[in-house]
């Protein structure tokens, strides 16, 4: 299954590649439908049963690579509805494979074993995307690809000098000479051997590692990237990248960090965690009050709740761990669609700028009533998961003894939740301008309203297995 | 063996020290594939001596990828760029001494790496040495005036990393060699694409010129 799972969308880039461009849709579609059943039939497989293992341990899904999967078929799934209204202004041959190339490093990324073969994926998702950011060919798509590019390319090469420092200290473990255990760069292999590495080498490994992934992940201060290339690429793509992409970043992290913490001591990842959460939750706080387009607003957005998932991871425990999971289920759902409703404003009102989107209720009732929604869902306000994940990580962060990094934290998400509600209501009230009315798309707005629901039932009440699944997820890194 | 890539290395970062002084693209270019030569053979010799047959291999698709694939992109690239691009009356003299004081920083840093007690490892002196080529490619590439400084400055870090990974472990598993070297030629494909519209919009490949988006 997992073998199916990512062979998939890998089949239907290159399929979309070659199709005509009538039956892309259709292909598109159904590789959507392809993908989110097999992912969610993987996860459910890792929830009840053992991990999947295939390809000699190469591919290898536990309970955790399970939430992540179902995170990213979610996401994909909601994405891929609204794609057909971009990919048939631009190039459909050039949108749809990549869209499905960026799906498949994605999976790969969180389902195997093998952490080269995960740095390997998680460049592939900056390759597979730099033509997305760049589909418009603007000047300003162009510049925000180029940066997207290099600052991304520059920072993943840096998390291989973290693999390669992991994979040294392997080797030299007992007298070693470059000789390796069978395996060695196997996530479940180093784990085992983790007592026995050297705690120095772990740590600065950690450092390039955190500094890498954190790049991909959007960590200040390496986000510089993220705001240009989530507000220049086309709706669709900057769903999936704050969605989802961004968690992929810290997914790597996390699969590192109880590695480290055995040979090294808990407290080294753990304050390097919080001080780049509190410090992107800073830099988010503060943009947020003064943003002059709502495209770059919600980037900033992300910035502000990859912060707080990296309070979750740094803060620890069983708690904070479910919480930052949780929380990227629940941002992952909230900031897709919010995402894609802000590609309809802008094709109404046929601008990005803040200031030019005044009266969206009136002018357009359903989009506006749901921008609403997503936004308030951003916010962390109840009844929507986030507030419960959010929650969840602060108490986590009073409980294992880091009070003051968590009431630090609690001001700066009050301080951001201001900023987000102040440029929200500027564009919801008011007399609205004349607007262009675009059809509706109604079987883009199914998978946009499941995922509002779901955020209120995560929420709210959860639904069964939703607890097991994320007890056992967390436990995956938690020793 | 410990000689060998104590030279070998040296030798390369002496050439990212021309480099960073060298101001013309062809220059820069030309001493790019003297690097990848170096680290290709360091690669090869290694191998050779400690009888990682799978390292043969890597080396020999690096020297493929990188003195040749790599450098067909980038004199395409180059054609039509001025010879010159860093404006008159730069001087190279602070970016060479900034490099130098780099190579110290590495050693600062790789302290925990090279003096690990329990390595007996031949070729752990020479790991100093290939960090040192990756911080120089790093500053390159982030005080890079124009699109092509960066990526110069971009793949000397990338292949001071692939040397990194030939000393301080032998060699990376072959399947993750090979993804590297597949995503490293098509980021310079990509860049190649991203200049050509770059000097049709901005006919400039100046980063200054990258100014559309703020804040």
């Amino acid at each position: 299954m997992i073998v199916l799972l990512v062979a998939l969308p890998l089949a239907a880039a290159l399929l979309l590649a070659v199709a005509p461009a009538r039956a892309a849709t259709v292909v598109h579609a159904l590789a959507t439908l392809a993908t989110l059943g097999a992912g969610l039939a993987v996860t459910v497989g890792t929830v009840r049963g053992a991990p999947a293992v295939a390809l000699d341990g190469v591919l290898r899904a536990d309970a955790l690579s399970g939430w992540m999967i179902a995170v990213i078929v979610a996401v994909a799934g909601i994405a891929a509805a609204e794609a057909p209204r971009y990919a048939r202004e631009g190039s459909p041959r050039l949108f749809y494979p990549l869209f499905h190339l960026m799906v498949f490093a994605m999976l790969l990324a969180v389902s195997t074993d093998d952490v080269g073969v995960m740095w390997v994926a998680v460049e592939g998702t900056t390759l597979a995307s730099v033509f997305l950011v760049n589909f418009e060919r603007t000047r300003a798509s162009l510049e925000a690809a180029y940066k997207y590019l290099l600052i991304c390319s520059v920072g993943i090469a840096i998390a291989f000098v973290g693999t390669v420092l992991v994979y040294y200290a392997e080797a030299v473990r007992a007298q070693g000479l470059a000789e390796h255990a069978p395996q060695a760069l196997r996530w479940t292999a180093l784990l085992a051997l983790a007592p026995a590495l050297s705690p120095r080498v772990l740590q600065l490994a950690f450092v390039f590692l955190v500094v890498g992934y954190g790049t991909k992940a959007g960590l200040a201060p390496m986000h510089t990237w993220l705001p240009d290339a989530h507000s220049e690429a086309p709706a669709p793509v900057s769903a999936l990248m704050s969605g989802v992409l961004l968690s992929i970043g810290a997914y790597a992290i996390l699969r590192f960090k109880p590695i480290v913490d055995a040979a090294a001591g808990p407290g080294f990842a753990r304050r390097i965690l919080i001080a780049l959460g509190l410090l992107s939750l800073a830099v988010a706080a503060a943009f947020l009050w003064n943003p002059g387009n709502y495209k770059r607003m919600l980037a900033y957005s992300s910035v502000e709740h990859i912060g707080l998932v990296g309070l979750g991871l740094g803060f620890g425990g069983a708690l904070g761990v479910s919480g930052a999971l949780l929380h990227v289920a629940n941002h992952g759902l909230a900031k897709s669609v919010v995402f894609l409703l802000a590609g309809r404003i802008r094709a109404a009102y046929g601008t990005v700028e803040l200031a030019g989107v005044r009266g969206l209720l009136r002018a357009l009732p359903v989009t506006g009533r749901a921008f609403l929604v997503g936004v308030l869902a951003l916010m962390g306000l109840p009844p929507f998961g986030l507030f419960t994940s959010e929650v969840m990580i602060f108490a986590a962060g009073f409980r294992e003894g880091h009070g003051w990094a968590a009431a630090a934290g609690l001001v700066l998400v009050v301080v951001a939740f201001g900023g987000l509600l102040r440029a929200a209501q500027a564009m919801l009230f008011g007399s609205a301008p004349a607007v262009r009315r675009a059809p509706a798309g109604w079987i883009a707005a199914v998978p946009m309203a499941a995922a509002l629901i779901a955020l209120v039932s995560t929420g709210l009440a959860w639904p069964p297995g939703l607890a097991t699944a994320l007890e056992l997820a967390a436990r995956v890194v938690i020793p | 063996m410990t000689a060998v890539a104590n030279l070998l290395t040296f030798v390369a970062l002496g050439v990212t020290l021309v480099l960073v002084w060298r101001q013309s693209w062809r220059g820069r270019v030309r001493l790019f594939v003297v690097q990848s030569l170096l680290l290709g053979a360091l690669a090869t010799a290694i191998g050779l001596l400690a009888g990682r047959p799978s390292l043969l291999l890597v080396a020999a698709v690096f020297l493929v990828v990188k003195t040749w694939l790599i450098p067909r992109v980038l004199w395409r690239m180059a054609a039509g760029a001025p010879l010159r691009p860093v404006r008159p009356g730069r001087s190279a003299g602070i970016p060479v001494l900034v490099a130098g004081a780099l190579v110290v920083v590495a050693y600062v840093i790789m302290l925990p790496v090279s003096g690990v007690a329990s390595s007996a490892l031949p070729t752990r002196g020479a790991i100093p040495l290939a960090f040192a080529m990756a911080l120089i490619g790093l500053f390159v590439c982030v005080t890079g005036r124009d699109a092509l400084g960066q990526v110069t400055g971009f793949l000397v870090f990338e292949n001071a990393i692939f040397a990194l990974g030939v000393v301080a472990t032998y060699g990376m598993p072959g399947i993750v060699e090979a993804g590297v070297f597949l995503e490293v030629l098509v980021v310079v494909l990509l860049m190649e694409g991203v200049v050509v519209q770059m000097r049709r919009e901005h006919d400039s490949l100046d980063v200054d010129r990258l100014r559309e988006l703020r804040g």
